[in-house]
């Protein structure tokens, strides 16, 4: 990839080309690959296979539209998959196209790396024999002597970080040639190998981090080992060690919603321990505000309510006792959940509850009116029979196999109140908890690309903003026969990028070496 | 809500001005197309100085409903939209006082006076709060930036644009000049080429159209980084693929394109010119495409 100036940048190409002096057919493959055309295609083409990324459901985002897509399309759906289209960032294809788009932008940016080196320590280039000839320029005659003027005309020139080279010609005339907006290609290409190292940032993340999700009841604990998560994406290359021995347990969580029920804000309450033995302290973690634990970060991600669930034996032994998780299905937080106790009376008990935490009856039945838990109601469903859970077959804690079980009776529930039923067995709702869905993630590429994209705005402010300009001056001496020094002296210009503002510069520039 | 009614009618007062602007802007042209008379100038001060009070009140409309909603004024699309017609509105005046380019005002008053009118009515949402996941400073960095360079992508798309009408018309007008053909195009430019005679070179269009993106396209790419800055803290990885994101990045492409053409033999003028025509196009599919018919993370649209 070619970076954007007007430098000759096929004079590097070629160069490069002959030194490489491999056979002819790589030569030229190698040539079309670092040329800006190819650039160009790869740059487009990049971005229209990025499009359908868009439009299908992906399945790093949204593996059920998947799924739903998968369902609905039995012909298309399918091939599509076969094309990695639905893990379009993911597939071969993809990564074929940035691979060679970087492999091109570092076979251009080395040789225009050496080649900037050079220009930084080469001088300015010569004065051109004809300075009339420059798009901008100026002569005037100077009652100062060559030397005078020249002196004069560097010190302008240094004040504004011109770099000058003067030379004595062989006519007995002087000439300054000064140039400055080096910054503009300094830019360009820390613009170019920022970009290369934020990839590196990227890749140094995808393979060595790992990601999980956890749900938390309120009073409850995590610790930081694998076995604690609900859902574990380990990198390609993670090792357990990477865990940092940290814990914490969820105080309190809360939320608080608009009228409407729009939420307003969530607050999960946290005690925070490094590792095992270390001093404990609290935070605050909100969306937008992570907590910052032992090498990686702890996002509240998700909320719901646990129900406190109480079942006691016709004989009035506590068989049951905790807070179950229940899964939201709306906004208003109508849930529903399950409890199933295998042990402890004649028969397995299991219960499938939806839950209300505004609860209000409709003609379409009865439903949540807000989130917040101002009149909750449990209303619940037995089932006696074997609840499957010995068989072997991993089975969802949000889930009763109803199908094979033997109903029993329904009812609803306040807080507080006990329900019996028929063979003596007291189910009691003692109360609501919540819960609390945290994201934990550990990215070691993180700082990488954090100031890597920092570089490639900076690079970027360079290659742009500054501008790269020539400027020349030749001051010849004049003798009118009474023995004063006068000189005469022409300026010259040549704005070498956006030639916007160069000649109010160079005005005010020649304006100074006048005074 | 007293304050929010302020506010919604000072945007119609904006609007309002920037209509009548635009008709001055198209008034200067008309006179100062059969003699460079003094009314012609006139009716182009007056449009510039309708353009400034549209400018006033469409400022009073955004601090305004900021002040209703206690809020920053751009947490929903309405409000992004008229932010964003706002920058374009303030690019163009801060051209305006470096160079010649009231030849511009119709051409941007155009397209500000449909967006902000799209904005009103089917984007309109009321004044209320934010959703706790766009509760964050990071909504006055990143979508300040994301308004800033659409607004300036906005004032560089009608730049290209009038490029690729005066060069074509150039190209036109420039075949054949020779000794007898002379009059005829001069004939031809008195009489046809009204507009076209009247906008500066394409050459001055062109170097115009890249020193707005060149202001533009850093400020979209520091508005790409500080969303994943952003939703590193709230989505817990800084880059996901989102719609929204892709879509960002698919347009910055697009610009970055533009920028390489430039420097690239054979892509030099016209052909650097639509891809940055597409860029902008792509810019318009992630704001208005991704916000209302594909879902992703960015729903903050308020339209139902």
């Amino acid at each position: 990839m070619v970076l954007t100036t007007t430098e000759p940048a096929s004079d590097v190409r070629e160069s490069e080309a002959t030194r490489l002096s491999t056979a002819p057919l790589a030569r030229s493959g190698w040539r079309h690959l670092t040329s800006m055309r190819t650039a160009l295609l790869l740059l487009t083409l990049l971005a229209l296979a990025a499009i359908p990324g868009t439009l299908l459901p992906q399945r790093g985002l949204n593996p059920v539209k998947v799924d739903a897509f998968l369902a609905n399309h039995p012909h298309l759906g399918p091939f599509l998959d076969h094309l990695s289209l639905f893990d379009v960032f993911a597939a071969p294809w993809f990564a074929a196209i940035y691979l060679l788009l970087f492999i091109s932008l570092i076979g251009c940016l080395v040789p225009r790396i050496r080649l900037h080196a050079r220009a930084l320590r080469k001088a300015p280039p010569p004065t051109p024999r004809h300075l009339d000839r420059l798009p901008v320029n100026e002569t005037w005659s100077s009652g100062l002597a060559v030397d005078d003027v020249v002196a004069n005309a560097c010190s302008a020139l240094r004040r504004h970080r011109w770099r000058t080279e003067v030379r004595t010609e062989p006519d007995g005339g002087v000439s300054v040639a000064a140039e400055k907006g080096y910054l503009r290609e300094t830019g360009n290409l820390v613009f170019h190998v920022s970009l290369v190292v934020l990839l590196a940032g990227i890749a140094l993340g995808g393979l060595f981090g790992y990601k999980g999700t956890v749900l938390v009841v309120q009073g409850q604990g995590f610790a930081n080992v694998r076995s604690s998560y609900d859902i574990f994406e380990p990198s390609r290359l993670y090792s357990d060690s990477q865990l940092s021995p940290f814990s914490f347990t969820l105080r309190q969580f809360k939320a608080t919603y608009e009228a409407s029920g729009e939420p307003r804000s969530f607050d999960a309450l946290v005690d925070y321990q490094a590792q095992p033995g270390a001093a404990t302290s609290t935070h605050d973690v909100r969306v937008n505000h992570p907590l910052a634990a032992s090498g990686a970060n702890v996002y509240l991600i998700g909320h719901g309510y646990a129900l406190h669930i109480q079942v006691r034996s016709p004989s009035g032994r506590l068989v049951f006792d905790s807070d179950t998780p229940f899964l939201p299905d709306d906004g208003m937080f109508a849930s529903h959940g399950v409890v199933k106790v295998p042990n402890g009376l004649p028969h397995q008990l299991g219960l499938t509850g939806f839950f209300y935490p505004t609860f209000e009856t409709t003609p379409l039945g009865p439903r949540s009116s807000f989130p917040a838990a101002r009149n909750p109601v449990l209303s619940l469903a037995a089932w006696r029979g074997d609840l499957g859970l010995d068989s072997g077959v991993p089975q969802s804690v949000y889930d009763l196999p109803v199908a094979s079980l033997h109903h029993l009776a329904n009812r609803q529930l306040s807080p507080g109140q006990s329900w019996r039923l028929p063979d003596g067995t007291t189910v009691r709702f003692a109360g609501v908890d919540q819960w609390a869905t945290f994201q934990v993630a550990h990215d070691p590429g993180k700082k990488v690309v954090l100031v890597a994209a920092i570089l490639v705005i900076a690079g970027l402010l360079g290659s742009l903003r500054v501008r790269r300009r020539r400027f020349w001056l030749r001051a010849t001496p004049v003798d009118d026969g009474d023995g004063a020094r006068r000189s005469v002296v022409t300026a010259a210009g040549l704005p070498r990028t956006d030639p916007d503002g160069f000649r109010q510069e160079f005005d005010s520039l020649v304006q100074r070496m006048k005074d | 809500m007293h304050l929010a009614h302020v506010s919604d009618v000072l945007l119609v007062w904006a609007v309002a001005g920037y209509a009548l602007a635009m008709l001055g802007y198209a008034a200067e042209f008309a006179f100062g197309r059969r003699n460079a008379g003094s009314r012609a100038v006139v009716a182009g001060r007056v449009a510039v100085a309708l353009t400034i009070a549209g400018w006033g009140a469409h400022v009073g409309s955004v601090v305004t409903r900021g002040f209703a909603a206690h809020r920053v004024p751009w947490g929903n699309m309405y409000e992004f939209s008229s932010m964003v017609a706002l920058v374009a509105v303030t690019v163009f005046l801060v051209l305006l006082t470096r160079q010649q380019v009231r030849f511009l005002g119709a051409f941007v008053m155009a397209p500000v006076v449909l967006y902000l009118g799209l904005a009103g009515t089917v984007l309109y949402a009321n004044a209320g709060p934010l959703v706790p996941a766009l509760n964050s400073y990071w909504i006055k960095i990143h979508v300040v930036a994301a308004i800033t360079a659409s607004g300036a992508f906005m004032v560089s798309g009608v730049v290209t644009t009038l490029y690729l009408l005066k060069d074509r018309w150039e190209r036109r007008t420039a075949v054949g000049v020779g000794p007898g053909t002379a009059a005829a195009v001069e004939f031809e430019r008195a009489r046809g080429g009204g507009l076209m005679g009247w906008l500066p070179a394409a050459e001055v269009l062109d170097r115009l159209a890249y020193r707005v993106v060149a202001f533009a396209f850093p400020v979209w790419t520091f508005a790409i980084m500080a969303g994943a800055i952003w939703a590193e803290q709230a989505w817990s990885r800084y880059w996901g693929w989102d719609p929204k994101e892709t879509w960002s990045f698919i347009t910055w492409l697009a610009y970055a394109a533009y920028l390489h053409a430039r420097a690239t033999a054979g892509w030099r003028g016209r052909r650097a010119s639509v891809l940055a025509l597409i860029g902008f196009a792509c810019l318009m599919v992630d704001y208005y495409v991704v916000n209302t018919v594909i879902t992703g993370l960015h729903s903050y649209a308020g339209v139902s």
